[in-house]
């Protein structure tokens, strides 16, 4: 896989590569496509895409307000905030 | 409930024996990344499983517990509540002792991606104990807990109990309830119960499951009624077996022969495909789901980022491991505009395949018998067992993910010192043949102590 389709996957996946990265992401990313090509050896024509093991109907709830009540301790996680807020560099 | 139960509900009256007798074991294999028995409350809330200590993989909710799932990006995350299959085990009187080692977010064959720990196999301490619920298979093998919860997304439950000599159990998916676990590959993935001991592991499967409103995937499932199992599938063409492998497989056949159950061979032509379809598929859906994975409202946070971007990049980068930047960068890859059809769909297309193929196997048969793994434990580092070769011997594993249906891990057989485990898989809704099939397997083959382990923790 050249630099250049990796670098873009990469920048999709929001991951910086280092040098090391380069050599091994390439080798093991052409690996397992190469690995992945051998499914085309098999007739698929006309068949569905199954996309969930087991599901078959979407399910809904009411259109309501439901508070786990854990909005406090989830904050705390935070690496770093400001009062109630989660801080960032500045955008500007 | 059981013989060994009596002992284990007594565990917290002797809790400084208990405690030495674990921390002597911990020395040697590292099954937890937070051990707590101190923590455990001197009353148990009464019910079927009161007292009874578990441990649960920390890529699991536990309220007040770490949940690192084996990673720098989350090393200082606490959970601020519950799994529903945690909450549901604790209201029976079950008391969480511990989390344990796992490959980075779930993602390996030797719980050697954990970034936090090493797991060694209690049977062989040279070996790996399996993952990617090393931790939890480990901590079951040596007698630490009586069970243990882990997550089942391509054998992950199976494997590592094979490797251990415990029972390990993947439910249909939507059966147990999938709120708190740490998603990896929703479509997949299943929570999973470690035990040496069947009707344990049974009840911790009926207080486990069920329908969760937090979980729009869970089901009300109207489990099959068991009915006698009399036919048992069995792979025409099975190859690339390790030798001890194979030879606990023969024996498995012969056992289950005298048992009186009819063996039918079987040919699973899909089976080859499976591996490339669920890498395809698993890596896809963890490019998506671990994209939450930021460094803003929790997890690594770099000392200094430029902008949000960078701040978002420097996060990634620094607190992934390799295997798991490696199953995300093939997973975006494989959703890219342009590659869409010729992997994702395509794979998705061949699940439906290998779905179709499984029912004319269950046509024919009960259940289907086939190695958990192709080899016993192997050793740390072993190189003719890298990183790729580990996911093509899940092969065996994958099938269950990719449709859905339940499975256990049963201990077979030992060779050279080490177990070998084998594997029913049952069509949806019918894990009554599993354990039916397996507790008429124990007659012949009872579940095997480690050297060093004792059953009741203490002697």
């Amino acid at each position: 896989m050249d630099i250049a389709e990796l670098e873009t996957t990469a920048a999709l996946a929001q991951i910086e590569l280092g040098e090391g990265d380069l050599e091994r992401l390439g080798t093991a990313l052409s690996q397992m496509l190469a690995y992945f090509d051998t499914m085309s050896a098999l007739d698929t024509e006309g068949l569905e895409p199954t996309t969930h093991a087991l599901v078959k109907d979407n399910r809904v709830r009411p259109d309501a307000v439901v508070s786990a009540g854990l909005a406090d301790d989830l904050l705390d996680q935070a690496p770093e905030r400001e009062d109630r807020f989660f801080v960032i560099p500045n955008v500007l | 409930m059981t013989d060994a139960t009596p002992a284990w509900k007594r565990f917290r009256a002797r809790l400084t024996d208990y405690v030495s007798y674990a921390q002597q074991w911990e020395k040697k294999i590292g099954s937890f990344l937070s051990f707590r028995p101190d923590q455990v409350p001197d009353s148990a809330v009464a019910g079927p499983l009161e007292g009874l200590p578990f441990g649960v993989k920390d890529n699991i909710a536990v309220k007040g517990f770490p949940l690192t799932c084996g990673s720098k990006m989350l090393a200082d995350l606490v959970s601020p509540y519950d799994a529903t299959i945690v909450e549901r085990l604790k209201a029976a009187g079950a008391q969480v002792i511990g989390k344990t080692n796992l490959d980075e977010f779930g993602m390996g064959s030797s719980t050697e991606n954990s970034a936090l720990g090493k797991t060694n196999n209690p049977w062989d301490t040279a070996r790996v104990a399996g993952g990617s619920s090393g931790g939890s298979a480990a901590a079951v093998a040596a007698g630490l807990v009586p069970f243990a919860l882990g997550t089942d997304t391509g054998g992950s439950v199976r494997q590592p109990a094979s490797f251990c000599g415990v029972y390990g159990f993947k439910p249909t998916y939507g059966v147990m309830s999938r709120y708190g676990l740490t998603a990896y590959a929703s479509s997949l993935e299943t929570p999973g119960i470690f035990a040496k001991d069947l009707d344990l592991l049974e009840t911790v499967f009926d207080i486990a499951k069920g329908k969760d409103d937090n979980d729009q995937t869970s089901l009300d499932a109207e489990m099959m009624t068991p009915r006698p199992v009399k036919t048992i599938a069995i792979l025409e063409d099975l190859a690339d077996l390790d030798p001890a492998v194979k030879s606990v497989y023969d024996q498995t056949c012969a056992s289950l022969q005298k048992l009186g159950f009819e063996l039918v061979a079987v040919k699973l032509s899909t089976l080859e495909y499976a591996v490339p379809a669920y890498y395809t598929i698993a890596t896809a859906e963890a490019s998506s789901n671990l994209a939450r994975f930021n460094g803003i409202r929790y997890g690594l946070r770099p000392v200094y980022a430029e902008n949000h971007e960078h701040l978002v990049r420097q996060s990634r980068s620094a607190g992934f491991g390799n295997e798991v930047k490696t199953r995300i960068m093939v997973g975006t890859y494989v959703l890219r505009s342009g590659f869409q059809d010729q992997y994702y769909t395509k794979a998705q297309k061949v699940r439906t395949l290998i779905r179709n193929d499984l029912q004319k196997v269950f046509d024919r048969a009960d259940l289907l018998l086939t190695p958990t793994f192709p080899t016993p434990a192997f050793v740390h580092g072993d190189r003719s067992m890298n990183e790729f070769q580990q996911k093509l011997a899940d092969k065996f594993t994958v099938t269950a993910n990719l449709t859905g249906i339940p499975a256990l891990s049963f201990p077979a057989g030992l060779v050279t010192g080490l177990p070998v485990g084998m594997q029913f898989s049952a069509p949806a809704f019918c894990e009554g043949r599993l354990f039916e099939a397996a507790r008429r397997f124990a007659e012949t083959f009872a579940v095997p102590d480690c050297p060093g382990a004792s059953t009741e923790w203490s002697h």
